[in-house]
């Protein structure tokens, strides 16, 4: 069964900005990661679906339901997260995830105290008083505490330190294997790698690809840099898998698609000064993405 | 009735502001009236000798200066200026705040519709002009009887404060209204007070003028005025249809459009 389906879902902006005939469905059960560059239309395709704004053409469904038609119905069994979290300044913690726990028909409190521990969040603090990371936890359990069917997570992870990253990651895991289904948005493609089973890549508004995140893993993408001690042969790194192969004088850069063996064997027969391994930004992946489709 | 509670507790120290600020009004307002008592005569021999422009600007038209309730009409006016821009100030607040601060994304994820959202916002925004109204009324009726002597002008003031409340429920709906239809948040409050203030100006070019003819229907600000309330006794019919018109009717397009709105996040 499909938690979310999107059709031909577009919305036009007075400027350019905005998507146009984007569709991906996310599967029951399912982290479906949504990648792209910022500005690339994430998270107005995550308001659509809240309808915080309404699509100019398309449409699109959660449990089976109309997202505008059902808007607050809907609404019940899904958590977000937005990806920058306000809140209302004058209020504590406590204050505000009590004011958050009381628009939902359950009991909270004992949800909020387990998620305020697990993510070490100080309930008693004002919410003003708090660092950027401390507020994107009140988002956190904000999120979770009515324990939603549908967790929707807009750039989740800025200003979270790894040691709470890693926390947080596990909770999502733990929803998960309880049965919530997560969207997951993000511009870093390393963190939807871990989490994720499937993901849409997304790009100017356009769904580029959605593809397993097994396929993106076989395509591990590394960006090499090299400095060797003598001047290379151009054709040397010209082997299959290597993009984007850029020689000045004794610095060599390229990003490599494939067997990693491959290639440090090819560097072990070189005399090189300096070596760097990095994974690629997105950015340059989608070069990629852009390369096979022309 | 979370999110009434939460509009109540948010605004809960500017009301006691304002409050304070309308009973420092009338206090300090018919404090003059009681240092030139005595020789009432002369007040308003001296407002009479006084160019009727200015007269105009001052509101004093045709008012009994030297009576308590004659002098309680000159500062009504400025009574309904403050509670007035409190209204439109409320209004538009409670919902571009929402959007100004981002918490829209808080707020309207939740599991309510957003007629839901505009019905609690108003029905706190009702309770606080009302406190506002009865403060008012409540130290009126004792500071103003304290130099009539008599209980004649205490109708007079319940009329005058009930054409008050007109007005602020009028204009905490032309707040909301313009706060909906605005694209931008930060500039909705701006932008109703200096409409408001517009509407006031225009109230004291038809004084000036003294052709009121078709505007005066378009500035709320002349429907109620205290110098017909004081001489006739009654809210004019016409006006109190009127505002109730001009209510139903923001309050509908505001619910309709803010229903299908775009947020700007």
């Amino acid at each position: 069964m499909n938690v979310i389906e999107i059709n031909h879902l577009t919305k036009v902006y007075g400027k350019s900005r905005g998507i146009s005939d984007v569709s991906f469905q996310v599967k029951e059960g399912e982290i479906f990661g949504f990648i792209g560059p910022n500005g690339a239309g994430k998270s107005t395709t995550i308001r659509l679906l809240l309808s915080l704004i309404y699509p100019t053409s398309g449409n699109a469904t959660i449990f089976g339901k109309d997202v505008v038609k059902y808007a607050s119905e809907i609404k019940k069994e899904i958590g977000y997260l937005p990806s920058e979290v306000f809140y209302y300044d004058n209020m504590k913690v406590k204050d505000l995830l009590k004011y958050s726990a009381s628009f939902y028909k359950k009991d909270c409190t004992k949800r909020i105290k387990e998620l305020a521990e697990i993510m070490e969040l100080d309930l008693t603090k004002k919410i003003d008083d708090l660092s950027l990371g401390n507020k994107k936890k009140v988002g956190i359990v904000q999120g979770l505490l009515h324990e939603p069917k549908l967790i929707i997570l807009d750039e989740p992870t800025s200003g979270l330190d790894p040691l709470m990253q890693q926390r947080f990651f596990d909770l999502l895991e733990k929803e998960n294997q309880k049965g919530a289904t997560i969207l997951f948005s993000s511009h870093i493609l390393s963190e939807v790698q871990r989490l994720c089973d499937r993901v849409a890549i997304i790009k100017e508004g356009k769904i580029v690809q959605v593809e397993k995140i097994r396929t993106l893993k076989e395509n591990n993408y590394k960006k090499f840099k090299l400095e060797t001690i003598s001047e290379l042969d151009f054709n040397y790194f010209k082997v299959d898998g290597v993009n984007q192969l850029k020689i000045v004088g004794k610095t060599v850069s390229f990003i490599f698609k494939g067997n990693i063996n491959t290639i440090t064997e090819k560097i072990a027969n070189i005399e090189i000064a300096n070596l760097w391994v990095e994974e690629p930004d997105l950015e340059e992946i989608f070069m990629h993405f852009y390369q096979r489709e022309e | 009735m979370n999110i009434v509670k939460r509009e109540m507790k948010a605004n809960a120290k500017a009301l006691i502001f304002w409050c304070i600020g309308v009973l420092v009004m009338v206090g300090a307002g018919m404090g003059k009236y009681a240092g030139m008592n005595g020789n009432g005569d002369t007040i308003n021999e001296l407002m009479s000798e006084m160019p009727a422009s200015l007269q105009a600007i001052m509101g004093t038209a045709s008012f009994d200066l030297s009576t308590a309730i004659g002098f309680y009409g000159l500062l009504y006016v400025y009574l309904i200026v403050m509670a007035t821009i409190h209204a439109v100030m409320l209004g538009s607040n409670m919902i571009a705040k929402e959007e100004r601060d981002k918490t829209a994304e808080f707020l309207l994820v939740k599991p309510i519709s957003r007629s839901t959202v505009i019905s609690m916002k108003m029905v706190s925004a009702l309770v606080q002009l009302l406190v506002f109204n009865l403060v008012t009324l409540v130290s009126s009726i004792i500071i103003v009887e304290r130099y009539a002597g008599v209980d004649e002008t205490t109708g007079t003031i319940y009329l005058l404060m009930i054409g008050m409340f007109l007005l602020q429920v009028l204009f905490l709906i032309m707040g909301t209204a313009i706060a909906v239809f605005s694209n931008n948040a930060t500039k909705a409050s701006a932008v109703a007070t200096a409409i408001l203030l517009l509407l006031f100006i225009l109230s004291i070019l038809i004084n000036l003028s003294g052709n009121p003819d078709l505007l005066k229907y378009v500035t709320p600000f002349k429907y109620f005025e205290a110098e017909s309330i004081i001489n006739h006794h009654q809210l004019e019919p016409f006006y109190v249809s009127l505002t109730g018109i001009l209510i139903i009717a923001l309050t509908t397009i505001s619910y309709i459009y803010y229903q299908k709105k775009d947020l700007n996040l």
